[in-house]
This record gives structure tokens, C-alpha cells and sequence, in this order.
């Protein structure tokens, strides 16, 4: 028996990146909880959900019962249509009042990453604050959890207007909370709920990935520092012990995660933990949901489907090869937190110093093995490194020194919270890249990071970034602006990376709505950690390949104008030559003699872009 | 008593959180708003990122926005006329605007570090609203 099952709160929360399973395990625990005879609500605020799908019915933003669950009502939100909402609350009466370019202005000051926690979060209190719910419900399962981040600010009395109206400069990322003032008790007693350790538990979800973990030590900090102090861990996907005999690839896999499991990071240990093993199926339905808490050894479903992908599944090299005609230029990865950005920009960066190109690589990566492992080892090759915590450390001071010396105490700690928001930091690290950006005229610049067309936006209307980048810039020639530089795709090309899982190419093509918006459009896709380029014998991995190629032909299809795969590695891409590895057309699996299917060169898949 | 209402440009992370720069007019008007407020001077301000009705519902507001934009905020009235746009009163033209007889500048309202000087100034630096230095 799971011990985060045992003597559960009304209120269960699941947190944890994109791609972990907390939509199957909030799934799962629903039906067991139900199955028990309670009566249960799910909530999905995941963008991605896909609930409707598990139970094949269409929920949606109503209370819906489940029909193949009896007990069972669930809920769909979605934040980004709750964050349009809450736009329209503020920009609704005054569209077509005032001008356009205002509205649109107004509107891009409210479509921040903050804006929509908020909104989200605005759905969250309803539900725990309803009364009538908790007498129709003995449990509400969420499958998301709001960030410390999002909470503090609401618990900062100056986070509301009435406070702003007064001190006109303690206006916070939130932007209005006006459009909440009617809702500001509800915050209070909602988090009030989310501090008791009766009502509320919240669990924590994992994979067996270091940095995956590392990231789950921040979220728990965070989330503890501000009285959720009722933790579970879930490590999910756990590869079993008996896959690692099939082959090289999947004893590296297994050796790998057991290692990380074995080095839990040690403010992790002191809580309950429970572990899943990878399961052969995909996780829809009551059926296959139900036997995710059985140690059942299902065995391996037999319906393995094993056919060779019908399309062409490009190589990295491929995408070098492009990159390397135009003889220099920018190059920038992006894509959420693990999926390997800053391994895919080395791997670039390797591969067009091989070619005789000069590159200038600069990285954020935390852990420097990478950069450290480059630097001053390749010719034409220059590795710089940017902390992204000293960056923001340094520009908070700044900040903090500068504006926050005349404000008071109430000003002082709104200050402090919104330089705690996610943009500083990509805000610090990107002007720290800046300095490096215009070098991309002569060479290649490859950097492992990339703004969100939100902060671009603002950046470019208030010409503060164009200002910064000048600022750098000692040629007195006719100024192209940061902007138009990122926007042109003879100078700049944005790289998304993501894995062939749903929720990652769904946040990964989030990324890329976001940068349309600010006119960049995504050049290139690069999915990475794929088993169906790997060549394995294993047949649990030889399944999970099989459920990649949904995701793939979703990338193909509906978002990347080209895209390239990168198999799994057996080991971590450290160094030059498993770097080259990644970039150069050759199957990188071990000692296999056996070709990989569909590795020939193939030409670049291409569509228009819409 | 004298009112003045300012018209701010929308100010998401106002404090200087979404730019690479601090803006320190910024600070320095809510330094002397602060002064202003503290000499009986009643200062209403408006954020077009916040209180976007306010500028709709006011005819002289929504004509300037229509003629020059929201980059040509921000906006001061004085008893509903335009005062002064596109950058801040300094602390002396606040006070005339008010009728107040200004305080003499003993000591500024701050050390400002920025590398814009300090608010303080009798001859009110004609910037515009990104330039510094």
C-alpha cells in the first residue's frame, strides 16, 4: 500500500514538472479513493490535460460525473483560458474605447507566466473555500499545486489595489489584482486550508533523474517555507531491475536511476517515499489506471507494436549541416527545465567547431560539467559560462539597493516578492547573454537559453533592452534593433527542445505560441531522449518507443517547421566526443552491430509554417 | 484645493522587475508624490495597465491617447487640463502646479545612485521617457 494513500486529507495536491505522471497518479488515486466508496472530485489545471481522455468522456470547466467510476466527478481547468478571462475582466470595457495599439499594450502587460498562475490559483480558492463542495465531496485531488512564488504575493497585503492606489510604485508583476479584490478573504482562507496538515497533503512527483530531483528540492523548500508542510514523494517510472539485462541501453538506464534514488538529495529523505515502476501500457483507462498501485507484473502487453515509423526521422546533423551554410549568426535553445537544452546547444556548438566554423558557446547550465569539460579543448571553439544564480543574485541587489532604498517597509517586501517572480531570472541571465549576443555577426554564438516572447515584449516596449544591448555595442554603424535581430531568421534561430512525451511537446509548443507573438518564430524542433532511434531489446522501452510516435508525428505535423530526433545515450553526453556523437550521423547505441531502423539520411521534413 | 491626477503608462512590474534598467523617474516622482502628498497636495494617479476605464472615461485622456499613444504617457492634469505630458513633474514644477510654495532645497529627497542625478533639479531635464544618460 502507497504510504501517500494511507489516512489522506480532503485536500491532495500533486505537484511536479511537465512529463513526471501527476495526471496518472491524481487519476489513479481518484479511482482508488472512489473505489473505497468516498465520494471524489478531480481537478486538472494542467494545460495539457487530458482526464477526458483517461476516462474517455468529455469533462471540461464543469463538475462532471464519471461514468465508468462510480463516486467519481471531475473537473477541467485551464489556466490559459482562465487568465483570458481574467484579461478580459480588465481589458474587456475598454476595447474599442481606446485605441487599439493601448489595448494590445494593456493586454501584453497582463500575459505573463504570473498572470496565469494567478488566474489558475483564482480557480484553486474557489474549491477550497466551498463550503457546499466539502459537504458533497470527501476528497478533491488536485493534479497541479500553485507556486510559493504566487502564494507570497497574495499573502502581501500590498499586493492588492487598495494598497497600490496608495503606493503607486509597489504595482507588482500580478499587474491589477483589482480585477480580486472581491476575492481577497477567500485567499486567506485558502491558504489557511493549503497550511493545515489535516486537510491538506501534498506530494511531490519525480523521476529517477537527478536534475529532476534537484528541482523537486526547490519546489518542496519553497512550498514548506510557506506552511505546506505535509510532503509525500512519488519517484514515478522507476525502470525494474529485470530490463536491465535485455541490453546496454537499458542496464545504463537502470544503473543511472538507482544511483539517483540512492543519492537522494538529503532534505528529500526525511519524507515518506513511495516508488512506480515503469508500466509497459500507456496509462489511460479505468483498467490499466487501476493496476498502477499493484505490484502486478503485468508482464509486457502483447499488442506490442512494433512496426518501423512510416516517416523520416531526421538526425541532428541534419540540422547543423543547415545551420552551418550561413556561416554565422545566433543560435538559441529553448524548452522547459530537463529536457536538455544545454546538452543540445553543446552538441550544436561541437559540431560547427568540428567544422571549422568559430563558436562561441556560453551556457547557464548549473552544473558546469558540461562547460567544463569544453572549455579550452576544441579549436575554434570559446566556452564562456553565465551563473544564472549569481546573475539574478546580483541583479536583485541591484535592484534592491537602487529602488528599494526609498520605499517602505510594505513597498520593501512587494519589491522583494516580485524579484522573486520567473522573469528576473530569465531577465538577469538574458542580459548577462546579451554582451555576447552581438558577436553573432562574425561567428556562431550557441547559447542554451532564450527569452519568452512575453519578456521580450515588455523589454521592446519600453526600449530597456534595446537601451542594454546598445549599451554594448561600440560600432556607431546604423542600429538594428535586439529585436529585429531576433525576429530575422537569416540572423537567429531558435531551437525547441523537447521529449516525445505529451505534456513536454504541449508546454514546448506553449514556448512557441509565446515567441510568435513577439514576431520569432521557432526554427527548428529537436526532440530529445528518444527511444525509437535508440535501438534496444528491451521490451518495456521497446513499448514506451512505440508510444512516442504519436508525439513525434504531433511535432512533424502541427508545430515545427523542420525537426530532428536525438536517441537516449547510454551515457550522460559529457565531453567532446559523445558531443559529437549527438551532432554526427552514426548510431550512438553501444556495441549493437545491428543498424537502427530509418537512420538513412533523409531530407529535412518542411511545412509551411502557418 | 488644487487637483492633480497623473495618468500613468501601464507599469507591469513597475518596479523595475521586467527591464534591464531601473527606471528611475519612476522612483523619483513616487519620492515626490510622497513630499507632494505630505504638503496637503491631492494626487490622484492612474495606471493604464490597472485602471484602464479611467482613461477611457475621460475625454481629454482618451483624445491625447488617440492622437499620441500610450508611449506619450504619462499624462498630468490639473483641475482636468493638461499640465504636463509625456515625462514627470520635478518636485519645484509639482509644487507650482499645485499653487504650493515649493520647499527650498535643502536636502534631496534621496542620494539617488542612479546615473541620472538626482530629482532634485531647478532646471527640469527635458528627458524623454527611456533616456538615461
Amino acid at each position: 500500500m502507497m504510504l501517500f494513500l494511507q489516512n489522506t486529507p480532503p485536500f491532495l495536491f500533486f505537484t511536479g514538472k511537465g512529463g513526471v505522471g501527476k495526471t496518472s497518479l491524481s487519476c489513479a488515486t481518484a479511482i482508488h479513493l472512489a473505489k473505497q466508496g468516498k465520494k471524489v472530485l478531480l481537478v486538472s489545471t494542467d494545460p495539457a490535460s487530458n482526464i477526458g481522455q483517461v476516462f474517455s468522456q468529455t469533462i471540461g470547466n464543469t463538475i462532471t460525473d464519471i461514468a465508468t467510476v462510480s463516486g467519481l466527478s471531475a473537473l477541467e481547468i485551464d489556466p490559459q483560458q482562465a487568465a483570458q478571462q481574467y484579461r478580459d475582466r480588465i481589458v474587456g470595457p475598454v476595447r474599442g474605447v481606446l485605441p487599439e495599439s493601448v489595448v494590445r499594450g494593456i493586454e501584453e502587460g497582463l500575459s505573463g507566466a504570473c498572470t496565469t498562475e494567478i488566474a489558475a490559483f483564482d480557480e484553486f480558492t474557489e474549491l477550497l473555500t466551498d463550503e457546499s463542495l466539502m459537504g458533497k465531496y470527501e476528497h478533491i485531488i488536485f493534479d497541479t499545486a500553485p507556486t510559493g512564488h504566487t502564494i507570497r504575493l497574495l499573502q502581501l497585503p500590498s499586493a492588492w489595489s487598495g494598497f497600490i492606489d496608495e503606493n503607486p510604485e509597489g504595482a507588482s508583476c500580478l499587474g491589477p489584482l483589482s480585477g480580486l479584490e472581491k476575492q481577497r478573504d477567500r485567499y486567506t482562507q485558502a491558504v489557511s486550508v493549503l497550511s493545515d496538515p489535516n486537510r491538506t497533503r501534498l506530494v511531490l512527483v519525480s523521476r529517477a533523474q537527478q536534475s529532476t530531483l534537484d528541482e523537486v528540492v526547490r519546489t518542496h523548500k519553497e512550498l514548506a517555507d510557506i506552511g505546506f508542510s505535509q510532503q509525500h514523494l512519488v519517484i514515478n517510472g522507476v525502470l525494474p531491475e529485470k530490463e536491465a539485462s535485455h541490453d546496454v541501453l537499458a542496464a545504463a538506464l537502470y544503473q543511472r536511476e538507482q544511483k539517483a534514488i540512492a543519492n537522494l538529495p538529503e532534505v528529500l529523505q526525511s519524507l515518506p517515499l513511495d516508488q512506480l515502476p515503469l508500466k509497459a501500457q500507456n496509462l489511460v483507462g479505468v483498467e490499466a489506471l487501476s493496476g498502477l498501485f499493484s505490484d502486478g507484473e503485468e508482464g509486457t502487453t502483447n499488442s506490442l507494436d512494433n512496426s518501423t515509423p512510416s516517416m523520416p526521422l531526421p538526425h541532428l546533423s541534419t540540422l547543423v549541416d543547415d545551420i552551418a551554410t550561413t556561416g554565422h549568426g545566433l543560435i538559441m535553445t529553448m524548452g522547459k527545465g530537463g529536457v536538455g537544452k544545454t546538452t543540445m546547444a553543446a552538441a550544436i556548438a561541437v559540431a560547427l567547431a568540428k567544422q571549422g566554423h568559430s563558436v562561441h558557446l556560453t551556457t547557464s547550465d548549473p552544473a558546469a560539467h558540461l562547460s567544463e569539460t569544453l572549455a579550452g579543448s576544441m579549436d575554434n571553439l570559446e566556452v564562456s559560462r553565465i551563473d544564472p544564480h549569481q546573475e539574478t543574485t546580483r541583479y536583485r541587489q541591484h535592484i534592491l539597493d537602487t529602488k528599494g532604498k526609498n520605499l517602505d517597509e510594505q513597498g520593501r517586501l512587494m519589491l522583494e516578492e516580485d524579484l522573486r517572480s520567473p522573469c528576473t531570472e530569465e531577465i538577469a541571465v538574458f542580459q548577462a547573454f546579451s554582451r555576447i549576443i552581438r558577436e553573432s555577426s562574425q561567428k556562431f554564438v550557441v547559447m542554451d537559453t532564450a527569452p519568452t516572447g512575453h519578456t521580450l515584449l515588455l523589454l521592446d516596449a519600453t526600449g530597456a533592452y534595446h537601451r542594454e544591448v546598445t549599451r554594448h555595442t561600440q560600432e556607431n554603424v546604423h542600429v538594428v534593433t535586439p529585436m529585429m535581430r531576433l525576429q530575422d531568421p537569416a540572423q537567429t534561430k531558435v531551437i525547441v527542445v523537447t521529449l516525445a512525451e505529451t505534456t513536454p511537446v504541449l508546454e514546448a509548443a506553449n514556448l512557441q505560441a509565446d515567441l510568435r507573438r513577439a514576431g520569432i518564430e521557432p526554427w527548428a524542433w529537436v526532440i530529445n531522449n528518444s527511444l525509437t532511434v535508440s535501438t534496444t531489446s528491451s521490451p518495456l522501452l521497446k513499448q514506451r518507443a512505440a508510444f512516442e510516435l504519436a508525439q513525434i508525428e504531433a511535432v512533424k505535423t502541427n508545430y515545427a517547421q523542420r525537426f530532428a530526433l536525438v536517441p537516449m545515450q547510454v551515457d550522460e553526453p559529457v565531453g567532446i566526443q559523445a558531443l559529437l556523437n549527438l551532432g554526427q550521423q552514426k548510431t550512438v547505441t553501444a556495441a549493437e552491430s545491428e543498424e537502427s531502423p530509418s537512420q538513412q539520411d533523409v531530407v529535412t521534413h518542411q511545412h509551411k509554417a502557418s | 484645493m488644487t487637483k492633480i491626477e497623473v495618468f500613468d503608462p501601464a507599469m507591469c512590474c513597475s518596479t523595475g522587475v521586467c527591464g534591464p534598467d531601473v527606471d528611475q523617474k519612476f522612483v523619483d516622482f513616487a519620492a515626490n508624490v510622497d513630499w507632494g502628498t505630505g504638503q496637503g497636495i491631492k494626487i490622484q494617479r492612474y495606471n493604464l495597465g490597472q485602471q484602464p476605464m479611467e482613461f477611457a472615461n475621460n475625454s481629454t485622456v482618451k483624445s491625447f491617447l488617440e492622437r499620441s499613444g500610450a508611449d506619450a504617457l504619462p499624462l498630468i492634469l490639473v483641475e482636468g487640463e493638461i499640465a504636463l505630458a509625456g515625462r514627470y513633474p520635478t518636485r519645484d514644477e509639482l509644487a507650482r502646479l499645485a499653487g504650493v510654495t515649493p520647499a527650498p532645497a535643502v536636502s534631496a529627497p534621496k542620494q539617488s545612485s542612479g546615473c541620472c542625478g538626482s530629482a532634485k533639479s531647478n532646471t527640469p531635464s527635458n528627458t524623454t521617457s527611456s533616456s538615461c544618460c
